[in-house]
């Protein structure tokens, strides 16, 4: 089974939250625990957010979410057009911000470690930045059912 | 949709009732709503509580590190009250617990509060 869903919208921090509920909603046919849909809908929030106050400067701009479902793993691409990261690996050290004075702290990156299986992410300063997440879902009841 | 916040003064200390979501947006509200009065008052603690909140981002744990940063200065407490387990987990992986303090609700936050400004009185 190979399913895809693509999402397009305005760089308004109010589409945050229409982002995270969407693509948590397309995830939903994999019938995914609780905790496994607030993880997706956290991670989620964390790239939307980036494009919204880096990836555009809080001015607006086009973000671009691709969704794949494949066996059972999400697979979520989250796309800005924005001025992209002069050093990704800095941007990605827990704490590093370059908002502090919008009491940003610095744990986007992280976050989207901490709650999904793989994170990378591709930048072009000038160009913008893309970040591709993965997640597997319903990996316990999997194992389980390798071991029988 | 309209996230709803409340604020409540008790002398030095100001309690958050944060929303059912707590993103990026909505912290940016809370920001414009909670400025004037640290701007205007000595608040030395703030009580966050999250009752009502099921959701919360980085934003959130943002918007604590910001307050701790105002209240440090003037010797105060941030108090985080009425968590869930997702909340729990959030506030884990952030480290917040380092620099707030756990507490039930919002009634034990001030019974910690008093008890601090008992100990700074004797």
């Amino acid at each position: 089974m190979d399913e895809y869903m693509v999402l397009e919208f305005d760089g308004d921090s109010r589409n945050e939250s229409f982002a995270r509920v969407t693509v948590a909603a397309f995830v939903t046919r994999l019938d995914p625990t609780l905790e496994e849909i607030a993880d997706i809908k956290t991670a989620v929030s964390e790239a939307v957010t980036n494009c919204v106050i880096h990836g555009y400067e809080s001015k607006g701009g086009r973000i671009r979410i691709e969704t794949r479902l494949l066996d059972r793993t999400v697979t979520i691409t989250v796309k800005d057009f924005g001025i992209g990261i002069e050093n990704i690996s800095l941007a990605m050290e827990p704490l590093y911000t370059t908002k502090p004075e919008m009491d940003r702290s610095g744990m986007g990156f992280a976050f989207m470690e901490a709650f999904m299986d793989e994170l990378s992410v591709d930048s072009q300063p000038g160009e913008g930045t893309t970040v591709v997440m993965k997640k597997r879902i319903g990996v316990i009841e999997d194992k389980s059912s390798e071991i029988e | 949709m309209k996230e709803k916040m409340c604020y409540e003064l008790n002398g030095e200390t100001m309690v958050i009732h944060l929303p059912r979501e707590l993103d990026h947006h909505v912290v940016q509200m809370i920001r414009n709503q909670t400025d004037c009065f640290f701007d205007s008052k000595r608040i030395r603690n703030v009580v966050f509580d999250y009752g009502n909140t099921s959701f919360m981002d980085s934003s959130g744990i943002g918007l604590v590190m910001g307050k701790y940063k105002e209240v440090r200065y003037l010797n105060g407490n941030i108090y985080i009250a009425c968590v869930n387990q997702r909340v729990a987990r959030v506030l884990e992986i952030s480290g917040l617990y380092r620099v707030a303090i756990l507490v039930k609700n919002v009634e034990e936050a001030f019974e910690e509060i008093e008890e601090v400004n008992e100990k700074v009185s004797v």
